[in-house]
């Protein structure tokens, strides 16, 4: 740095320079620094401390593989069980009339049957035309007549050994219900804009109505609630009117016309 | 305490007294029993040695640094270093010249890194052309050149713009406590070059200050 060309400041020049330098204000910490600082001083440890790397032991890699491998099993047979005990798919057993269904606001032809039934997945909504009838059936267990502009949230096909309780809704439109052997021990609720309807293995009929739902049994019992009162066991041949305005729902005998239609579908094979 | 720097015999006051005009600088010491008890590392002693000496060391490696992120870690450095040493401490005599030095040293360390070298090479003036018209060209505002506030910024600038050997000299000297004589034998010149350095360093402050301030 010696630079014997170099010409210092004159003496008041260089105490002018030199009283401008003095004159800065000193550099303020950050108080959360300081205060930091002091503590770490005052106990010793004021240099930053590297951190700490906790090693875990590793556990030894025949018990990692044995892990891996025991892991792998149980997926498998977790698949495996979820993929028996799924129960079968719905099927589009009979159709009457002709229009178009709607599926998941997708047209479908009723004549075209088996696009109708790839379409009918658990939680597909399904609207059939006025006075048409499409039949669906889970083989064996369970067959399911839409009519009269049903409109409906398909539920799942009840499973083999678990996952057996399964839910419908029904907005407006038709259905009737009939059950297998398969069906036993399973559990149906059809849910409309009025009641909760509690099926466990019977024939019967849920209707929707303009001033509310109409629940006929031909066979077995079933548990209807309305939401408002105790829920209440409708046995065969009687049926429940639960009304949308409020009034105190009704039970009184099935109508012939109810009844007839309920008997030809007994007489039905499910899955058939 | 380690050596620390003495006045050489034979030599001007006026060389070896720093301005200690700087709030720092003025601040009375501890007094020798406060840093007898340092020596011990008595708690409230070393309390009040830090709330004592804190402003002073941050404040110069702020300022030999430029920067608060490593002046901080050159501080906790140094506090580190002085409870370590604590016992050698001298209750004798200001600990601030000493403080200064382990500072300085801390400082240099750090230059001395690849990580400082690098991010240095972004600091010149050439790359802060706005700065660099305000201090150099012909331009002169003298409404702003009123404000004290603005002219305290353009000289901290300034010194921070400066090569690092001659700012060290500013440093020292203005804020450190120190004389020509200890900044010599701590950077390892002798008194004629240190003082040289401080020369230079003022002269240069008034090349860049010289068209802004006047």
């Amino acid at each position: 740095m010696i630079d014997d060309d170099f010409q210092p400041l004159p003496e008041e020049e260089e105490r002018r320079i030199g009283a401008l330098v003095r004159d800065l204000p000193p550099p303020a910490a950050d108080p959360a620094f300081r205060a930091h600082a002091r503590q770490r001083f005052l106990s010793g440890r004021s240099r930053a401390e590297p951190a700490k790397v906790l090693a875990l032991p590793m556990p030894p890699r025949h018990r990692v593989q044995a892990f891996a491998w025991a892991a792998a099993a149980a997926v498998l047979v977790v698949t495996s069980v979820a993929v028996l005990n799924r129960g079968p798919a719905w099927q589009v057993t009979s159709v009457q009339g002709d229009g178009i269904a709607v599926v998941n606001q997708v047209p479908i032809p009723l004549g075209h049957t088996a696009d109708l039934a790839a379409a009918l997945r658990p939680g597909a909504r399904l609207r059939v035309p006025e006075g048409t009838m499409v039949e669906i059936s889970a083989p064996g267990a369970l067959i399911i007549q839409l009519m009269n502009g049903a409109d409906m949230i398909l539920p799942a096909t009840p499973a083999r050994w678990f996952g057996r309780h399964v839910t419908a809704e029904l907005a407006r439109g038709e259905l009737r219900i009939h059950t297998g052997e398969p069906f036993v021990g399973a559990n149906l609720m059809v849910r409309t804009p009025e009641a909760d309807v509690r099926v466990t293995g019977t024939t019967l009929a849920v209707i929707c109505e303009p001033h509310g739902t109409c629940v006929c049994v031909f066979e077995g019992a079933v548990r209807v609630d309305d939401r408002h009162a105790e829920p209440a066991d409708v046995p065969e041949g009687r049926r429940r009117f639960v009304f949308n305005d409020g009034r105190i729902p009704e039970t009184d005998e099935i109508r012939p016309v109810e009844r007839e239609m309920l008997r030809d579908l007994i007489e039905r094979e499910p899955g058939r | 305490m380690p050596s620390g720097p003495t006045h050489p015999p034979g030599e001007s006051v006026q060389d070896h007294v720093a301005p200690g005009s700087s709030p720092t600088a003025r601040r009375p010491g501890l007094p020798p029993a406060v840093l007898e008890k340092v020596r011990e590392r008595d708690p409230a002693a070393l309390a009040a040695f830090f709330d004592r000496y804190f402003d002073q060391v941050y404040a110069t490696a702020h300022r030999l640094l430029g920067e608060r992120a490593a002046a901080e870690d050159v501080t906790q450095e140094v506090f580190y270093k002085v409870h370590r040493a604590a016992h050698q401490l001298d209750p004798a005599r200001d600990p601030a010249p000493w403080l200064a030095a382990i500072t300085y040293n801390a400082c240099r360390d750090l230059w001395r890194t690849a990580e400082h070298r690098l991010a240095k090479k972004s600091g010149s003036i050439e790359d802060d052309p706005a700065l660099a018209g305000r201090l150099t060209s012909g331009v002169n505002d003298p409404e702003r050149d009123l404000l004290a506030d603005e002219r305290r910024r353009l000289v901290q600038d300034a010194v921070n713009r400066l090569p690092e050997p001659l700012r060290t000299s500013v440093v020292l000297f203005e804020y450190g406590g120190m004389n020509h004589q200890e900044i010599a034998e701590l950077i390892g010149v002798n008194h004629a070059a240190a003082r040289k350095r401080y020369s230079r360093a003022l002269a240069l402050l008034a090349t860049m200050l010289k068209e802004t301030l006047g």
